[in-house]
């Protein structure tokens, strides 16, 4: 795990399954980080005007709220506009990981990933925080024409305009745009995020991004697909060198 | 027997109303026959009352009747309407009866009849003499023998006189008397106020005589004499001494009589002996019925009332018979329905006594024809009839009408109800008639409601797979984050071995689970998908070549039309599409075989087939491959087919407006899935 710090990270996990919560707890807890875990909304939320954690894993479906996690992570964003938000839920559908993404969640992450696999999520969502945090030492740069993806921070700029990808995006655009031309399929883009979704889900997530460079600029079409393998990321011929 | 012929029978049951209406007219029928019986019998009764105020006028003679006696030679005078000509025919009389025979003990025939005008007394007589005896010239009637008709009249008192009637030649002749001379020799002389005429016949002659009615008393004697042999008919004086008693018809009668009564009806004033004395009307009253004669026959022919239980009136010319007379002559009112002896035409007669001075003296009697009341029947019944047998086609013809509405809503409902469920599970949920307050309309809501709670069912059955993937996630995390950290404590090989087996447990329980969940997620993803315009053609044709790629042990065979084929849709579902029926052809195609896209465009659609060779589609299987979940044929790998893979063809087939059909190769050698979509 590539963060230092004097302190342990506080990672509060709010999950209304005791053994699932526990196992979490367990699995980022030997990971390094120090662990408070809730029940509910109401626990967490009055811990947390107490004390905002480093970093939150909610649960959308919290004991009697369906969609407990939603106000959670809204409230939360009220208080921090930085704080990590990653939300682990047993639901997949594409709504409500579109629903959470635009409540300010950091990720969203289904039950079906391991806990290796959250753990590094927790592990780069941290590392991106701290690069932010630090004055950038060009560490992991990938350079496409107007696209700079910023491995360190997680960051992705297009025309020097910083693009809101959630964590499962970035990885998504950093797979794609690091061989460009190379047709990348939908098992390749899971697995460079990390996340096991169905073909669907990938193909909502590439639509998203797709969204958000055009909301920058209009004429963006980097991203395209190759029908009945995949997608491929076009670098424009008259901008851009390795 | 369908329910529009049931309600048809149903509908002839108002049959009845005719025949009811039958009934009733028969009933009425008989009430008026009632109120005509009983109206008549007053009239009768109002007749007789006032005739037996004035019984001069009706009687003759003040005293009491004799019997009628035809041996003794009495002679009913029937009235003539006109004067006869004297000519030996009676054709002229207007008498419908025979003459009577005169009483004979030889053997004689001979036969009398009398009429009279209100001045002469007729007589005619017929004698059976084939052989005629002419009247010598100088004749002396006591000693010879010739053909002769003897009449003694009674005059006024005891006086008697005779004549007879014999002629030379045939002829018109004046009767004869024999007087007594002084020398007390008979002489011949003629009485030319007695005229007659003498016609020969073959048979025998005739006499038709004219005798002022001066020279008639109450009695006379006629006898018929044989020229040869001692042959003779009749009565004398001096045989019987009473002699024959002639009665008369009563004049002024007649024209008294008409005073009482009115069209239609006849009415006949008889004495004791039950001889007409006056009579006046006629039976044959116009009817306006007489036109309907056609159209009655056929109905009267159901509903016409027995009439030959009536008894039959004769009707004699002198003389009338029959109950009511003789009830009427026994001094008791009787009316009676009777049938005429000569036409067979119902007739309402009543007699009423005429009583005088605590004695039966005669009687009234009326007649009326029943036609006037049948015709009124007629009508009547003509029109019910008529009336209820259209009320009657009307209520058939609505009734049928109804029913076949009936019928036909029933109809629609079946086929809704038929057709509710899909061949593909789809329930429609709206049936016809559901609006309408009837018990149909009852059904329509009942098989609406029944088709609700299938269609919850089902459509928890289809969610079932999602909600049961969504609940089983959570335990199955834990499970397999369980593992992750007992992986993370530091195991032994042994123990190892063991999680590595957990680990794969659930990694398969995992598939299941997102293949049960895939059905939802791809729903609410192809609701969202977006619409833009592309080319179908290099669609296909650049998934055909990843295809090639990622399938390299099949061959895929492609066959494109020439030109681009634009469609509005969305590109990434149809990828999918053709994912999915390549797949499944990959799967069902064996080592070498032919697996064929095609793309070509048809009647305003652009139609996909993929076509493999392999094992053809079990015939239980058709219509039921799109299902969602639908466990699928077994293909050569082991995996589990969830049929999930056809289930999103048919959705997306949908959200294109287009369809999907599966089909075997007519030749058996494969299977052949067709997707059609319009052009726009």
């Amino acid at each position: 795990m590539g963060y230092d710090s004097a302190m342990k990270k506080l990672i509060a996990i709010v999950e209304d399954e005791p053994a699932l919560r526990e196992n979490y707890a367990a699995a980022l807890a030997r990971h390094g980080y120090s662990i408070k875990t809730y029940g509910n909304r109401a626990t967490a939320m009055q811990a947390f005007h107490i004390h905002l954690p480093d970093l939150a894993i909610i649960d959308i479906s919290l004991e009697d709220e369906a969609e407990g996690g939603f106000d959670l992570c809204r409230d939360l964003r009220a208080l921090s506009a930085e704080l990590p938000i990653i939300f682990l839920t047993a639901r997949d559908s594409e709504l409500d990981a579109v629903s959470g993404l635009r409540l300010g969640a950091d990720d969203f992450l289904t039950k079906d990933v391991s806990l290796p696999h959250l753990a590094a999520r927790v592990a780069a969502l941290f590392r991106r925080i701290d690069a932010l945090r630090r004055p950038g030492n060009a560490a992991e740069i990938v350079r496409r024409g107007a696209l700079i993806i910023d491995g360190d921070r997680l960051q992705t700029t297009w025309n020097g305009t910083p693009v809101t990808l959630s964590l499962t995006e970035f990885w998504i655009v950093h797979a794609l745009a690091r061989n460009p031309g190379h047709v990348k399929n939908r098992q390749q883009l899971m697995d460079a995020a990390n996340v096991v979704l169905d073909d669907n889900t990938i193909t909502s997530h590439i639509k998203r991004m797709r969204r958000k460079f055009q909301q920058i600029d209009p004429a963006f079409d980097a991203i395209q697909t190759v029908y009945g393998m995949g997608y491929r990321w076009v670098e424009e011929p008259q901008t851009g060198s390795r | 027997m369908s329910i529009r012929l049931q309600l048809l029978v149903v509908a002839l049951t108002t049959l009845v109303l005719p025949w009811a209406g039958c009934q009733y007219a028969r009933e009425l029928e008989t009430a008026l026959r009632d109120s005509q019986e009983k109206s008549l019998l007053a009239t009768a009764g109002t007749i007789a009352n006032a005739l037996s105020a004035q019984p001069q006028r009706v009687f003759r003679d003040s005293g009491d009747t004799q019997g009628f006696t035809a041996s003794r030679g009495d002679l009913y005078v029937y009235p003539l309407r006109t004067q006869p000509l004297l000519d030996g025919y009676r054709d002229d009389w207007g008498v419908a009866a025979d003459p009577a025979a005169l009483p004979t003990s030889s053997g004689y025939g001979a036969r009398v009849q009398a009429g009279s005008t209100e001045r002469y007394l007729y007589l005619y007589i017929e004698v059976d003499d084939s052989h005629f005896d002419a009247e010598p010239a100088d004749v002396h009637p006591e000693r010879d023998r010739f053909d002769r008709v003897d009449l003694t009249l009674q005059q006024s008192g005891a006086l008697q006189e005779s004549y007879f009637f014999a002629t030379v030649a045939p002829g018109l002749i004046a009767a004869q008397s024999v007087v007594t001379g002084d020398q007390r020799q008979h002489r011949v002389i003629e009485e030319p106020r007695i005229q007659a005429y003498w016609l020969q016949t073959s048979a025998g002659y005739r006499v038709e005589a004219r005798i002022p009615l001066s020279f008639v008393g109450p009695h006379l004697w006629i006898e018929a004499i044989d020229g040869r042999g001692a042959r003779r008919a009749g009565v004398t004086a001096a045989g019987l001494p009473e002699g024959g008693r002639l009665f008369f018809a009563t004049a002024g009668l007649d024209d008294l009589l008409s005073t009482f009564i009115r069209d239609g009806t006849r009415v006949t004033v008889i004495d004791a002996n039950a001889l007409k004395l006056g009579a006046a009307g006629n039976l044959s009253a116009a009817t306006a019925g007489e036109t309907e004669e056609e159209a009655q026959s056929w109905y009267r022919r159901f509903m016409s009332v027995d009439t030959s239980s009536f008894p039959l009136q004769s009707s004699a010319p002198d003389r009338l018979g029959g109950n009511s007379v003789t009830a009427a002559l026994a001094g008791q009112s009787h009316a009676e329905w009777v049938r005429s002896a000569a036409d067979q035409e119902l007739r309402l007669t009543a007699a009423a006594p005429i009583t005088i001075d605590g004695r039966t003296r005669g009687a009234v009697f009326l007649e009326q024809a029943a036609d006037q009341l049948l015709g009124l029947r007629d009508r009547a019944v003509t029109r019910l009839f008529n009336l209820t047998l259209l009320a009657t086609a009307a209520a058939v013809i609505v009734m049928f009408c109804f029913a076949t509405w009936i019928s036909l809503r029933l109809g629609r409902l079946r086929n809704a109800a038929d057709s509710a469920v899909g061949s593909d599970g789809t329930i429609r949920l709206d049936m016809p008639e559901s609006a309408s307050a009837d018990e149909i309309g009852a059904l329509s809501r009942g098989f609406e409601r029944l088709l609700a709670r299938l269609n919850e069912h089902t459509l928890y059955l289809r969610t079932l797979g999602g909600k049961l993937s969504h609940e089983l996630r959570t335990p199955l995390t834990i499970v397999r984050s369980s593992l992750d950290n007992l992986e993370s404590e530091g195991l032994r090989d042994d123990q190892r071995r063991y999680v590595t087996r957990a680990r794969e447990g659930t990694q398969r329980l995992q598939s299941i689970l997102s293949a049960l969940g895939a059905a939802a997620r791809v729903e609410e993803s192809i609701k969202q998908a977006e619409r833009v315009n592309f080319d179908l053609r290099e669609l296909v044709s650049s998934a055909i070549a990843a295809y090639r790629d990622g399938f390299p042990q099949a061959r895929i065979d492609l066959e494109l039309p020439p030109d681009p084929c634009f469609i509005r849709g969305a590109p990434d579902l149809l990828v999918q599409l053709l994912d999915k029926l390549i797949e499944n052809a990959v799967d069902f195609c064996p080592a070498g075989g032919l697996i064929t896209v095609r793309l070509e465009r048809a009647m305003g659609n652009y139609v996909l087939q993929v076509q493999n060779d392999g094992p053809p589609i079990p015939q239980a299987l058709h219509g039921r491959l799109f299902e969602s979940l639908f466990e699928q044929r077994q293909g050569r790998d082991d995996k589990p087919h969830f049929g999930l893979g056809l289930y999103i063809v048919r959705l997306v087939a949908e959200f294109h407006d287009g369809t999907a059909v599966a089909a075997n190769r007519s030749d058996g050698g494969g299977a052949i899935f067709t997707i059609t979509l319009p052009l726009i």
